[in-house]
């Protein structure tokens, strides 16, 4: 159920994408973001898929897990392949019937934009949510926006609040699915009835959801104060982040390897 | 700063006259803010065990809270082991030596991979690496959660998330530890191994350990208890003090069931006890067995409580050959469950958590609809299978399905059409919608008044009635309740018990799935065991608490009983002949049992 969502999980191991420093990797990020938006030629996509391959096996991930993630996007993927092939009219006409015409063209442009989707998924992944965890993630985001808090930004705090929300997102799904339970042993139906009639089965669910939600804020915010939390002033850190030679290195390499590709691009 | 005018006593925890107040306070308001703290005072030392009781709502939380600086009172005065609280100086360095475990564990866990949570503390502090490192790998052996070290906080188990929060106390290397109802979730034998540990490292670092709770055996393990009562302390004092009184019930109290039965001998007697006798289960048996030994005890009246025949009833519920794996796991939650429900009876299912004893009421009014094997429903129209998509509606009617903490399902603007909300859903007509609401209104106990309000306004226990008589409203023939006095008071979970036993004698059907051995010895006429998805054994709670069965079984066999036994072995040393043919989980019944076979072995007046 709700409680499966796989997307934006962390996978527990210890590799070497795993034990890269975060900052790397959201640099690695946002230049593959660009290598995967730029490129167009079937060769240069080849040659990527080899390098998100290669990232694969430093970070041991493996199929099953891999799988979990696209799994989900797969429709999209599929849609906007669809929705491509029969929208662009360009290039030698394949096949057509009354307003739908297929181009060969098309074809190639709409697997490209399904393929970049799929990529889009799985750099997200690899670099991202399945090898760092949430508290390390806003750790690098704090560290690289820091500059930002000159003009006084609340970086540190916005992390924070990242790194919560995505620990509570397995504890609220959870309590998601007691509610919807609850609410369905006494009666409620959510498949069927008018798509009206479905949005409002939801909100009878989304407002116990909501105050369950405020009374959790409320605790762990007193929990924190405990712990003595009083913003990133003064903090140390179990696992300070380190950027070792190896870390340089991983970094310039696989930029290397993403300027290759919009280069044979 | 620093002209106290008190010198307080450095090896003591001293709050006097606090006053503390969560409404806001405000000129124009002509409502008069109602106080969690009126005026209390209290004085605990250093090293000691203290707990703190009282009902819900009676502002233990608020005092543990005004301890640790979480609050600052309004007026009076908190001094920690000799340091003003009111010191703005001293504020973190205060805080810092105090720590609290609260009672939801998905509520404190601020770190997604468990060594992060447990740093969150020290970090906080600032402590610097090695050492930071050292303190959080040692609070992780200490709790016995090393190897997890790298798991995923969300994949703990309940316990194992409590144990997480101890860590991440005793990685700050506190003085004083609180425990605020950090039990009232945890099953007995995570519960037992949490005690353990925390009083393990109450011995080995000198911690000054302060537990709030309502389970009165676990009070017993104090040096010193204090009752809350409406924001001041009502009485404090010894165990064996403050279970000698009478006015526990007022607070919202209860003694311990041992004693409860003692006092039951005591009575039957015509003996009285004295707080010396309280202290251990030694000096409690020699002083009853005194008692027994008087001559001209009075045989006690048998009353035949046990009605006619449960086996003879119809079946009402059947479960059959049920499996049941969740999708992505390999284990069986369920593993061929056979089970009959007999109407009218209150039947118990009772396991440790993650046995499968949710996702086997689930499947009772199809919430999950059985893939192995199958459930029926005999009602008067004939008989529902949960299979059958199109009986859905009929079953959901038969069978009422209340889960554990249903008060966080409220949702409606007053609790008349939050109990409304199940019976529209079903098509019952307009005209017949009011009376059907108020019935069930009347079953839990509650005003009228308190049907109109909002369900938000309510006290916890209310509220919880309030969700229930959402589920009663629909005239279920069978009502299954999770767990339904968990994380009320003493005098709550009483309340709770007594409006199922009406129930019961309604003629509704009540499978209750506990966790509390005790409770479900006194409460149900058959108790069904389940571990990892497959029942071990059903039966009454007399055939299933004889000691040989239990041992065989490997359940907790109930405290009444276990207590009771002890006292049974030293009274065989008197009368060898002596036989004790009833089994009581009562506490006042076992006792009144207990002094029959006194009789009956020759012990005194025989009848």
């Amino acid at each position: 159920m709700l409680s499966k969502v796989s997307l934006g999980r962390y996978y527990p191991a210890d590799s070497f994408l795993h034990n890269t420093d975060p900052r790397v990797k959201t640099i690695l990020y946002a230049v593959y973001l660009v290598a995967i938006f730029i490129i167009k030629s079937p060769v240069a996509i080849g040659v990527l898929a080899g390098i998100i391959l290669l990232m694969l096996i430093l970070a041991k991930i493996t199929p099953g897990i891999l799988w979990s993630t696209v799994k989900p996007m797969l429709p999209l993927a599929l849609f906007i392949f669809v929705i491509n092939v029969f929208t662009i009219k360009d290039g030698n006409v394949l096949f057509s019937w009354k307003f739908i015409t297929v181009t060969a063209y098309g074809i190639g442009r709409a697997a490209i934009m399904a393929v970049r989707l799929v990529f889009l998924i799985v750099a997200t992944s690899i670099l991202l949510t399945l090898t760092t965890t949430p508290l390390k993630m806003s750790d690098a985001l704090e560290k690289l926006f820091a500059p930002l808090s000159l003009i006084r930004v609340p970086v540190h705090e916005m992390a924070m609040m990242m790194s919560i929300a995505l620990r509570f997102i397995p504890t609220l799904a959870v309590e998601t699915d007691k509610i919807m339970k609850a609410q369905q042993s006494r009666g409620a139906d959510y498949d069927s009835g008018s798509f009206i009639n479905k949005i409002k089965g939801y909100i009878t669910v989304l407002i116990p959801l909501f105050v369950s939600s405020f009374r959790r804020a409320d605790e762990l915010a007193v929990a924190m104060d405990a712990r003595c939390y009083r913003g990133g002033k003064g903090r140390t850190k179990l696992n300070p982040l380190k950027l070792t030679v190896k870390d340089v290195l991983t970094g310039i390499f696989f930029t290397l390897l993403a300027v290759l590709v919009v280069f044979i691009d | 700063m620093g002209n106290n005018i008190v010198t307080e006593n450095p090896n003591s925890i001293e709050v006097k006259d606090v006053v503390f107040s969560y409404d806001i306070s405000d000129e124009e308001s002509d409502k008069a803010p109602r106080y969690a703290l009126d005026g209390i005072s209290v004085s605990i030392e250093k090293g000691s065990y203290t707990a703190i009781l009282g009902s819900n709502g009676s502002g233990k939380s608020t005092l543990a809270k005004i301890i640790d600086i979480l609050e600052v009172p309004d007026s009076g005065k908190v001094v920690i082991f000799g340091k003003d609280a009111g010191d703005d100086n001293l504020f973190w360095d205060i805080r810092s030596n105090c720590c609290c475990v609260f009672q939801n564990p998905d509520n404190q866990i601020v770190g997604t991979i468990v060594e992060e949570d447990v740093a969150f503390g020290p970090e906080n502090l600032g402590v610097p690496n090695p050492e930071l490192r050292e303190r959080v790998d040692q609070a992780l052996k200490d709790v016995g959660l090393y190897e997890l070290r790298h798991r995923d906080t969300s994949a703990l188990s309940g316990g194992q998330k409590q144990k997480l929060a101890i860590a991440g106390a005793l990685a700050m290397q506190p003085d004083i530890l609180i425990l605020d109802e950090a039990t009232a979730m945890l099953d007995p034998s995570s519960r037992d191994d949490f005690l353990e540990i925390v009083e393990k490292m109450r011995a080995q670092k000198g911690l000054t350990l302060i537990t709030i709770t309502h389970d009165m055996t676990e009070a017993l393990r104090c040096d010193k208890l204090v009752i809350v009562n409406k924001g001041k302390v009502a009485m404090e004092g010894a165990p064996e003090e403050i279970f000698m009184s009478d006015d526990l019930w007022q607070y919202g109290l209860k003694r311990p069931v041992k004693f409860n039965f003692a006092f039951e001998i005591a009575k039957l007697t015509d003996s009285k006890l004295t707080k010396e006798d309280l202290v251990s289960d030694e000096t409690l048996t020699a002083a009853l067995t005194k008692m027994l030994k008087k001559p001209g005890i009075k045989y006690p009246e048998y009353i035949n409580h046990s009605e006619d025949k449960k086996e003879e009833r119809e079946i009402i519920l059947s479960v059959k050959d049920l499996s049941y794996t969740y999708d992505g796991s390999d284990v069986k939650a369920l593993d061929n469950i056979n089970l009959d429900i007999r109407k009218g009876e209150v039947l118990g299912i009772v396991g440790e958590s993650g046995c499968g004893k949710t996702t086997l009421i689930s499947h009772m009014n199809a919430i999950f609809r059985p893939v192995q094997g199958d459930v029926i429903v005999h009602t008067k129209d004939g008989d529902l299978s949960c299979k059958n998509k199109k009986d859905t509606m009929k079953i959901r009617q038969n069978v009422g399905l209340v889960f554990q903490y249903p008060e966080y399902q409220l949702f409606e603007e007053t609790v008349f059409k939050d109990i409304c909300y199940g019976l529209k859903k079903m098509g019952i007509p307009k005209t017949e919608l009011s009376k059907m609401a108020y019935d069930a209104a009347m079953k839990v106990g509650l005003s009228t008044d308190e049907i109109n309000s909002s369900p938000f306004e309510l006290s916890g226990g209310q509220k919880r009635r309030a969700a229930m008589a959402g589920v009663l409203a629909m005239n279920p023939g069978i009502l299954v309740l999770d767990e339904p006095a968990s994380g009320l008071d003493p005098r709550g979970r009483q309340e709770m018990f007594a409006i199922i036993k009406s129930l019961r004698d309604s003629g509704t059907t009540i499978i209750l799935v506990s966790h509390n051995m005790d409770e479900a010895a006194v409460n149900c006429d058959r108790i069904c065991l389940i571990d990892g998805g497959k029942i071990t054994a059903v039966g009454t709670p007399y055939e299933l608490f004889q000691k040989e069965r239990a041992d065989e079984l490997g359940i907790q066999i109930p405290r009444i009983t276990r207590f009771s036994s002890l006292l049974k072995n030293e009274l065989k040393n008197t009368w060898p002949d002596i036989s004790f043919p009833e089994i009581e989980f009562n506490p006042e019944k076992e006792a009144q049992a207990v002094v029959r076979a006194v009789c009956r072995a020759g012990g005194a007046d025989v009848k």
